[in-house]
């Protein structure tokens, strides 16, 4: 349209004014600007309804619906769990793509990438953490996402299918988990995964197990081609699966509405797609302030866990000649671990699971009550509370606390100086180890309190075990710290029992530590002791 | 519709959710203002972090690799292999060989190929090879590990030279050292302190070197040869099948080990001058302990 006839018609002012609110309502997809003071004055819509619009202008609104049902936005129904999952697969789309500029996936550099990017790449800490972070709680929200519709029965008619691309969507999850956890390429990812992959091994037959085994890790053992392998599976193929179920799992759940709460409509209904006028919460602009704000104080909370109290562990680099003491699987693992130790690895490991998974998906079809009431589930939601302690257990089971004691010299020692991780002695570092020779029998004390804490904890162990373990009598232990170079102490743990044929025995171990090196918890607040000026020796 | 008894707990205004977003996009903003204050002493501190754990695992390395020939403290063993932990190594080595590369460059070499070859050595033992892409044991970080343990001793070795604190180096015979007295760095006249009584055996069989080129826990049998110096492990039942007491013939090896070698190894290997080197007591308690069938180490 030409402007001259334009300001003729109305001052130029006038045009201008024009102007920018088009531009506006482009920019809104469809809302012009005395609508949007409406919407945040609380005001209803104008007719026709403008709001509308941007849901099919719009490409990435027109996959939402464009009005709720009032029940399902109240936060105890839903949680916002789905939304939740969604979000987190995002947060690690994105902090993984920033990953990845650090990272190459070969046994010769990955580890090395590791380390340079938490020393030299500024916030790259922060990003690797965050990483880590959100994906053991994509874990954990997805998860409890599937358990609330368990308990809520969304998963009844119509909505199977949408619980069965959600049974596919939890797989996909555990395995981006699984397959990004091998990438650090330290001890604790390398033997993580060699444990895991050798379940594929125990599928029958053999030559089915041995050929996936084989696949999976690109050779016998994992090496530069299990690495590639893997890598590929978790910046490529899963996360293209995950989108892709995502969007057949999302559909469906516009399609047939978010189920109401069962009490509001008659049992074998579902009016979830029949709002009634009064009802309806309108997308916009109240559901997207609502998830909105929530998105973006989730996002604060995890910056700041992350800030705080959370760090990506790294371990020594992996090393295929040995195998570190307790090796465990990531927490979401445990309930494998567990089983793997009370069966073999056939029944734990592949035939057991994989019931499992088939119950799973197979639940909308298995449970035929047409009620969606916890009155009338009893069955239903008993058995889900017993299917989850059981999963408890198994993974209280699939801890080091569960039937893998190592001779008790050795768990003495590990207690107190565990071969990967921090433990008390590093976490109170070298300046808190005082040189010397320190017997349990004969309860040194010294100046200092944290090193005090250290020979308590070394005689305590000690003690617990001889009480415990019939075959560890009479027992004491030496702690010898020297200096072995500048700034580097030799620290040797020497225990020494009494065997119930009454020969004498010991353990040996020695440890070295550096002054500069700090080790950390992965939970716990984090070490900020680089700030404090260096103290004086 | 009825609402749920919780319904108090929903947040409802628009106007608070909108607020506790903005609140928590101040929270952000605080963290990561935080974060970006302190990042340049926390990657200072995790650069140091990485170089302190690499030179534990050197340590470790060192302990379970170097040290039967290089000495427990690194100042080497005599006769068996040259002393690292000495200011010579640290200050004038380099110069006397015309070594352009850094000290760094060469002790990974050298760790990394060894020294495979006799030739003109004055050490009875071979270095071996170490490093995975000659044939060793050692994955590329190992061996930067050790390097970084072996360069550690820098600051300790440069004290060196005082009468109480001598340089342990032995003089190599392959580049004369061409350091003038006033740098310092010619070698200490005595390596180890005159002892002040007899010392025991177990310690003199390491501090003597005879570690580094005899196993003593392997037999020795025509299948299982120790590579530089026989084993020793079954030695109580063989050295009295050589046509002498099972005493004399370990106390000869020991004093003058010329005069008889076992077939298959070369004269000339193991030091001669152990009777200087050690008491005549001395000897005849590592002789003794040496023929103990029930030998404790
Ligand atoms: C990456 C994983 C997943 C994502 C991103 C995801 C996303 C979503 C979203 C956004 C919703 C909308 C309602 C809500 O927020 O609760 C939803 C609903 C639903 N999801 Fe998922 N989901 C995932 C995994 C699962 C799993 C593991 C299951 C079950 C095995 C599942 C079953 C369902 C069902 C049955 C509904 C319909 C709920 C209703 O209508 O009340 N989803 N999902």
């Amino acid at each position: 349209m030409a402007v001259q006839p334009e300001i003729e018609k109305k001052s130029i002012l006038q045009t201008v004014l024009d102007a920018a609110d088009d531009v506006f309502t482009r920019l809104t997809a469809g809302i012009p600007a005395a609508e949007v003071r409406r919407m945040i004055r609380g005001e209803p819509p104008g007719r026709p309804n403008p709001r509308l619009k941007p849901h099919s202008e719009a490409f990435l609104l027109h996959i939402k619906p464009t009005y709720y049902h009032e029940s399902v936005t109240r936060f105890t129904h839903t949680f916002r769990l789905g939304l939740l999952s969604t979000y987190l697969f995002f947060v690690e789309t994105i902090t993984g793509l920033i990953l990845m500029i650090w990272y190459a996936p070969t046994p010769e550099r990955a580890y090395a990438d590791m380390i340079r990017l938490l020393s030299n790449v500024p916030f790259g800490q922060f990003m690797r953490d965050m990483h880590r972070l959100g994906a053991e709680l994509m874990v954990a929200i997805v998860t409890l996402h599937m358990v609330r519709t368990y308990l809520t029965g969304s998963y009844k008619a119509p909505r199977q299918f949408t619980w069965f691309t959600g049974v596919i969507l939890l797989v996909i999850t555990l395995f981006l988990s699984f397959s990004g956890y091998l990438l650090p390429w330290d001890q604790l990812a390398f033997w993580a995964v060699t444990i895991g992959t050798s379940m594929a091994e125990a599928v029958p037959p053999a030559i089915v197990g041995e050929t996936v085994n084989l696949l999976a890790r690109g050779a016998p053992d994992i090496g530069a081609n299990g690495l590639l392998r893997f890598y590929l599976l978790h910046v490529l193929f899963l996360p293209l699966l995950l989108f892709l179920f995502f969007f057949v799992h999302y559909y469906k759940v516009v399609h047939f509405g978010i189920s109401l709460p069962s009490s509001e409509e008659e049992v074998g209904q579902d009016t979830a797609n029949k709002v009634p006028a009064d009802r309806r919460v309108y997308f916009l602009p109240d559901v997207m302030i609502d998830e909105a704000s929530f998105l973006i104080g989730f996002t604060a909370l995890m910056v700041l866990a992350t800030t705080f109290f959370f760090s990506a562990p790294l371990e020594s680099i992996a090393n295929p000649q040995s195998t570190p003491l307790h090796t465990v699987a990531p927490w979401y693992f445990y309930w494998l671990q567990g089983l793997l130790k009370i069966a073999d690895k056939t029944i734990a490991g592949v035939i057991i699971p994989g019931v499992l998974l088939v119950l799973l998906a197979a639940i909308p079809y298995l449970d035929r009550n047409p009620s969606r009431r916890a009155r009338d589930r009893r069955v239903a939601i008993i058995s889900g509370i017993v299917a989850g302690i059981v999963m408890i257990i198994l993974s209280w089971m699939g801890t080091p606390y569960y039937a893998v004691q190592a001779a008790p010299a050795v768990e003495v020692v590990q207690e107190l100086m565990p071969e990967e991780g921090a433990g008390l002695v590093r976490e109170i570092g070298y300046k808190h180890l005082p040189l010397g020779v320190y017997d349990t029998r004969e309860h040194p004390v010294t100046d200092d309190p944290e090193f005090n804490e250290v020979l308590h904890e070394f005689a305590a162990a000690i003690a617990r075990y001889e009480e415990k373990d019939p075959t560890f009598n009479n027992a004491y232990g030496i702690l010898k710290i020297t200096q072995e170079q500048p700034n580097l102490k030799r620290i040797t743990w020497e225990i020494y029992w009494v065997s119930p044929e009454g020969v004498e025995d010991r353990f040996i171990r020695t440890f070295f530590l550096h002054k500069d090196s700090l080790y950390w918890e992965q939970y716990g607040l984090k070490n900020f002791s680089f700030l404090r000026p260096a103290t004086e020796e | 519709m009825k609402q749920p008894w919780y319904s108090f707990l929903y947040v409802r205004s628009p106007i608070v959710k909108i607020s506790l977003a903005i609140a928590s996009l101040l929270l952000m903003i605080v963290l990561f203002l935080f974060m970006g204050l302190i990042e340049e002493q926390r990657m200072e501190a995790q650069t140091a972090n990485w170089i302190g754990r690499e030179i534990e695992k050197g340590a470790e390395l060192y302990a379970n690799n170097c040290y039967n020939c290089h000495g427990v403290d690194g100042k080497g063993l005599p006769g068996v292999a040259p002393a690292l932990h000495s200011k010579y190594f640290f200050t004038q080595r380099l110069k006397d060989i015309g070594w352009t590369g850094s000290l760094h460059d060469y002790v990974a070499l050298t760790v990394a190929a060894g020294r495979p070859s006799k030739v003109q050595s004055q050490w009875a033992v071979m270095m071996p090879t170490w490093s995975q892409r000659y044939g060793g044991p050692f994955r590329d970080d190992q061996v930067q590990a050790v390097t970084a343990f072996v360069l550690n001793w820098e600051e300790d070795a440069l004290k060196q030279g005082t009468p109480d604190n001598p340089d342990p180096w032995q003089p190599f015979l392959d580049a004369p050292s061409k350091a003038t007295a006033e740098e310092g760095a010619a070698p200490a006249a005595e390596v180890t302190p005159e002892p002040t009584g007899p010392r025991p055996p177990q310690e003199l069989f390491v501090s003597m070197g005879c570690v580094g080129c005899h196993n003593l826990d392997q037999p020795q049998t025509p299948t299982n040869r120790g590579p530089v110096g026989p084993n020793l492990g079954n030695l109580h039942e063989t050295a009295g099948t050589h046509g002498m007491d099972a005493f004399t013939y370990v106390h000869d090896s020991i004093v003058n080990p010329n005069a008889y070698i076992v077939e298959g190894y070369t004269a000339g290997i193991m030091p001669s001058n152990f009777a200087e080197r050690m008491s005549e007591e001395e000897i005849n308690a590592l002789v003794e302990w040496l023929l103990d069938p029930n030998r404790q180490r």
